[in-house]
């Protein structure tokens, strides 16, 4: 990456450190992260069985939203604000742009992963510091395929506001939605649609993927059993394939398409 | 730099043909604006030579040899765009530090700049209590950070208060005298016209005239305003005065309270010096009025 392209990567992680929305979300990941943290080290139950499956919940909810808010305006607010022709007068190609963004809006996803997990580790009790570590890898990757997302979203939208709305909806679909659908899919299909195809539908769709990842983490595959996600989960492989699908495919196309535009 | 050219520019954008087949000279120590209608295609021949818009056909040379508009291009351009907006979350200072890092500029350049465009007092300050005029100051700021080769306007006096009006001009100037270039596209043709050398009309995407406002005001063919001061005490002769004017039939006479207005072609003002000259006493004072050059620009693409 050339000098502007890195010079771009520290004034996104910058100026998105700044924004109010951002800052709020973080802030409030933490504090419900601390008391999930504080709740269970009262309890007295092994981090395992509480603070862990409790904040995958927890970030599985908020991680998605902070990286939606962080990416929505990624280009369509430039473009808005008559500055993405001003960034692009510069010495840098537009892909290396869209890059650049994804790089240093990346920062700022894991400055506030790291503040919320952080928090939950500081009011745990020490020997289950470790286990919510292994934690910070996949809820930064979670939160980095839903930024991929954001940034693709804020490509295609002509307005902010269009922007906005979307990834609105494709938080509560992806987040909340989606589960329904496979159960509703389930109920519908009347058990014509087989153990793998139900698994295949979860682990597609980013946040079922952590979740699914999460759980058998935390609480074994004998939970996924009897929550009926059992046949064919994806290995060390395939889990990584996806993570890298969702964190580069929304991603390059972003770039391609600023690439391939005749007028930005 | 010392001179550019962009020869045969054409695009075209769906239907449209936003640029057809024009071609600009930029010389070193000149300012050219570029004036016309909306969607008369400035702004699409500017986003051309920043790269912002890929044309169907183009050819560009700089001190006569063959360039691309890529990045090394893009070393040698500062540009404002019109009505800029930087994130309300940073300060100005921020924001020219961005691109000073960017355009490899060194820090102490940025105290210069902030001062240079008046924001001296508020560089630390967070973008959001900026007002317009302050905003585009700062844009100017980002424009002439490395000190480039050729600037670029996009309406510049948009939101300028008479503060940054003030500052836009000394830029200019400062760039004429340094031989660097300008390049503006502007709808303030009577605030513009005075600050730069070279005006081109377009409209449709064509070049319909280029020149100074000189050559405009020549090619237009508008009658020059000249307003006879007279001495209302001598009222008989200054009707005998009025009426060898029209007798004259060179122009179109009137009679506006202790004055008479004669608008008349460019080479006929002589003329009707010579006229009054047969009434000794009668005339106290005469004034030549060039037409604007709103009408030129009007008849111009009236004509078109």
């Amino acid at each position: 990456m050339g000098r502007v392209g890195r010079a771009l990567v520290w004034h996104e992680l910058l100026e998105r450190t700044r924004d109010r929305w951002v800052v709020v979300i973080s802030v409030l990941f933490a504090l419900l992260a601390s008391g999930v943290g504080l709740y269970g080290r009262s309890a007295e139950v092994d981090v395992a069985k509480l603070t862990g499956p409790s904040l995958v919940t927890l970030a599985s909810l908020l991680v998605p939203l902070v990286a939606l808010i962080l990416s929505h305006d990624a280009i369509v607010g430039e473009r808005e604000r008559n500055t993405l022709g001003l960034l692009l007068s510069l010495p840098i190609g537009r892909f290396e742009v869209v890059i650049a963004k994804f790089l240093g809006r990346s920062l700022a996803l894991a400055a506030a992963v790291g503040l919320g997990l952080g928090a939950a580790m500081l009011v745990s009790e020490p020997e289950g510091v470790r286990a919510l570590l292994a934690l910070m890898g996949p809820t930064l990757l979670l939160g980095l395929a839903f930024l991929s997302l954001g940034l693709l979203i804020s490509s295609v939208a002509r307005r902010q506001v269009t922007a906005a709305s979307v990834v609105v909806v494709v938080w509560f679909g992806l987040v909340f939605f989606f589960d329904l659908g496979v159960l509703a899919l389930l109920v519908i299909s009347d058990g014509g649609i087989s153990q793998q195809a139900v698994t295949d539908l979860v682990v597609s769709n980013p946040a079922g993927l952590y979740r699914v990842q999460m759980m058998r983490a935390f609480a074994g595959p004998e939970v996924l059993q009897e929550l009926g996600i059992s046949a064919g989960l994806p290995g060390a492989a395939t889990t990584w394939l996806l993570w890298s699908g969702w964190l580069a495919i929304p991603t390059l196309l972003s770039g391609a398409m600023l690439s391939r535009r005749k007028v930005v | 730099m010392r001179e550019i050219q962009a020869r045969g520019l054409s695009v075209r954008l769906g239907s449209v043909q936003a640029l057809d087949d024009v071609s600009i000279r930029l010389l070193a120590g000149r300012a050219m604006m570029l004036v016309g209608p909306n969607g008369a295609g400035k702004s699409t021949l500017i986003k051309v030579l920043l790269g912002l818009v890929r044309p169907d056909f183009a050819v560009f040379e700089a001190d006569g040899e063959r360039v691309r508009i890529d990045n090394e291009w893009k070393r040698h351009i500062g540009y404002l765009p019109e009505a800029v907006a930087f994130s309300d979350n940073l300060s100005g200072y921020q924001v020219l530090r961005f691109f000073a890092q960017a355009r490899g500029v060194e820090r102490r350049r940025i105290g210069e700049v902030l001062e240079r465009v008046g924001l001296g007092h508020a560089g630390r300050r967070a973008i959001r209590g900026y007002s317009r005029g302050m905003r585009q100051r700062l844009g100017l700021g980002v424009a002439i950070l490395s000190k480039p080769d050729l600037l670029i306007f996009d309406e510049p006096t948009a939101g300028l208060d008479q503060e940054g009006l003030t500052v836009l001009w000394s830029v200019i100037d400062e760039w004429r005298s340094a031989g660097r270039m300008v390049l503006a596209s502007t709808h303030d043709l009577a605030l513009m016209e005075r600050r730069v050398d070279e005006i081109c009309v377009l409209r449709e995407g064509r070049l319909i005239a280029q020149g100074s406002a000189e050559d405009l005001r020549h090619s237009a063919g508008l009658p020059h305003c000249i307003w006879l001061e007279v001495d209302p005490a001598a009222e008989a002769k200054v009707a005998l005065l009025c009426e060898a004017m029209r007798k004259w039939g060179k122009g179109r006479i009137e009679r506006v309270g202790d004055r008479i207005r004669a608008e008349v072609p460019a080479d006929e003002i002589l003329e009707v010096v010579e006229i009054q000259g047969g009434f000794p006493g009668v005339v106290q004072g005469i004034r030549v009025e060039e037409p604007t050059l709103d009408r030129v620009y009007d008849k111009l693409l009236g004509a078109a």
